[in-house]
């Protein structure tokens, strides 16, 4: 090989080493062989560090066996559930709180002070009145998806100009046209975006409640994992949900981008959720 | 102003009839037996639980360890936030690369992975301080960086015609610009820490206020139950509130 193509081809290989992908596949092959490493040692929290392929593995029985299938019934149960309910709660509320001014001063500041308080803590609560089984996560799921839900929809609700409305009365426009051709399209972005935000605290919520008291679930088989101490496959678990909720989110993310051909920037009005 | 003034104390007060007449309505239920008291207790019992928890120094106890874990993870997210933000602003491939890591990190449910850190630091404080100090740490790290970003390019051509050094760039241009901006990412993560303080008090049962809540739940103790939960609930407020004037003080 001649110099000037060693150079040419180290050259590139550096530019090609200074990309955000390149850094991140870098830091992940770093994290890998960092914790087979530890792993190998076994000096600190040997335990701790299992190593990737036995991580893999069972994260293979997860995906190729039906021994998940119960709890991952249960636990779509309570966050689809938790999601829908509190969709069902939040979107109307949040259109009759942002519909007019005076009952977004009064109410607002209310959900969003509510909206800091954890939603994890009401489950005790939810014990009392729906026992240990399911319906107890489901209601933790569904307050945790109401907040951003509902703050959402009235952000959507301010966004609608009144000058559009005068516009629509000027025309004749029926109270069904005016909330179908002027409120629905100015709050959808908002909404889905509230929907998606939710369903991230319904997933957070709901198996946070698993982890405390549950029969089934995916977050009850996380602490029965840490229980026993088989911490590979607790972390093929964790790993799972990780994914689940990605892909959840991005299909969420795709489903809406079709819906909408041109999605609302909303992404910093639900900070409190 | 007069009418500003006189606007706002109205919108406190409906705020304040709304909340009073859903608690009333509660109150009504429970003493009209509406609702069984085995599963709800009135809002005046709840306040006087709470009241004789507070009296008796219990919860007082409580409150104190739940405020120092909150400052616990509060300084270790704001220390660790602040430095690895500035890094990742410093050197820019360091950053494009993290930031979005960090961000899809943040967006998963890492708070499952609790049991993680109670096998490192058993069931402690230090468990709940160090995972909230991470929810802190994320959004301190993403507006650090994102507020040395958005400083204007003219005020450090300012600076450099006055022939500042770094070190003075640094502490009379670059960091009184992006103060706001990264009040708003230590006020996320105050909100974040909070949240998962008192959360992971209640689901690990150790701490403060969350645990207090949590054995009372095992008890089957109603009352406390309630009194815990407008205890909690008021001190989260009680610290948004607290955010709000000290975000309104750093922007003046």
């Amino acid at each position: 090989m001649k110099p000037d193509l060693i150079h040419n081809t180290s050259t590139v290989f550096a530019a090609r080493a200074r990309t955000p992908g390149a850094v991140q596949l870098i830091t992940l092959i770093v994290f890998v062989f960092v914790w087979q490493m530890i792993g190998a040692a076994g000096s600190i929290f040997a335990e701790l560090f299992p190593p990737i392929m036995e991580i893999l593995q069972s994260l293979w029985i997860y995906v190729s066996t039906p021994i998940l299938i119960p709890h991952l019934s249960a636990s779509l149960y309570e966050v689809l559930g938790g999601l829908l309910v509190g969709a069902l709660f939040g979107i109307p509320l949040g259109v009759i709180f942002g519909s007019r001014l005076s009952f977004t001063q009064v109410t607002e500041p209310i959900i969003l002070y509510l909206a800091v308080v954890p939603k994890i803590i009401v489950f005790p609560v939810f014990i009392l009145f729906l026992g240990i089984g399911t319906h107890s996560k489901l209601a933790v799921g569904a307050i945790a998806a109401f907040f951003p839900i509902a703050l959402l929809t009235i952000a959507g609700m301010r966004e609608v100009k009144l000058v559009y409305l005068d516009v629509a009365r000027t025309l004749g426009a029926s109270k069904l046209k005016i909330a179908t051709k002027v409120y629905l399209p100015a709050i959808a972005g908002y909404v889905f975006t509230g929907l998606r935000i939710g369903l991230g605290a319904s997933v957070t919520g709901a198996l946070l409640a698993e982890t405390k008291i549950a029969r089934a679930g995916l977050g009850f088989m996380i602490v029965e994992y840490y229980g026993q101490f088989r911490m590979a496959d607790m972390y093929s678990l964790l790993l799972l949900i990780f994914i689940l909720a990605a892909l959840a989110n991005w299909g969420m993310k795709a489903l809406f981008s079709l819906v909408l051909p041109l999605p609302r920037s909303s992404q910093n009005v639900g900070e409190f959720v | 102003m007069e009418v500003v003034v006189k606007t706002d104390t109205k919108l406190v007060l409906l705020r304040l009839l709304l909340i009073f007449a859903g608690l009333g309505f509660i109150e009504a239920s429970v003493r009209l037996n509406w609702i069984d008291r085995f599963f709800l207790a009135s809002p005046l019992q709840a306040v006087e639980v709470l009241w004789a928890q507070l009296v008796s120094g219990n919860a007082l106890y409580l409150i104190l360890v739940t405020l120092y874990e909150i400052a616990a993870a509060l300084l270790i997210a704001t220390v660790v936030g602040l430095l690895v933000g500035f890094i990742l602003w410093r050197y820019r491939l360091i950053g494009a690369s993290y930031e979005t890591l960090l961000a899809a990190l943040f967006a998963s449910p890492v708070i499952l992975a609790y049991p993680i850190f109670l096998v490192i630091f058993g069931r402690t404080s230090a468990a709940v301080i160090i995972l909230s100090s991470f929810f802190g740490a994320v959004p301190i790290i993403l507006n650090t960086r994102s507020a040395f970003q958005q400083v204007n390019p003219i005020l450090l051509q300012v600076g450099a015609s006055m022939n500042l050094n770094r070190q003075r760039m640094f502490r009379h241009i670059l960091l009184p610009a992006a103060a706001p901006a990264i009040f708003g990412g230590f006020r996320l993560g105050l909100t974040y820490i909070l949240k998962s303080v008192l959360g992971l008090e209640y689901v690990v049962q150790v701490g403060g206020v969350g645990m207090w809540l949590s054995e009372a739940a095992f008890r089957f103790e109603v009352g406390e139950v309630y009194a815990g939960l407008v205890g909690t609930t008021l001190l989260s407020m009680l610290f948004l509130f607290m955010i709000n004037r000290g975000e309104g003080w750093v922007r003046k």
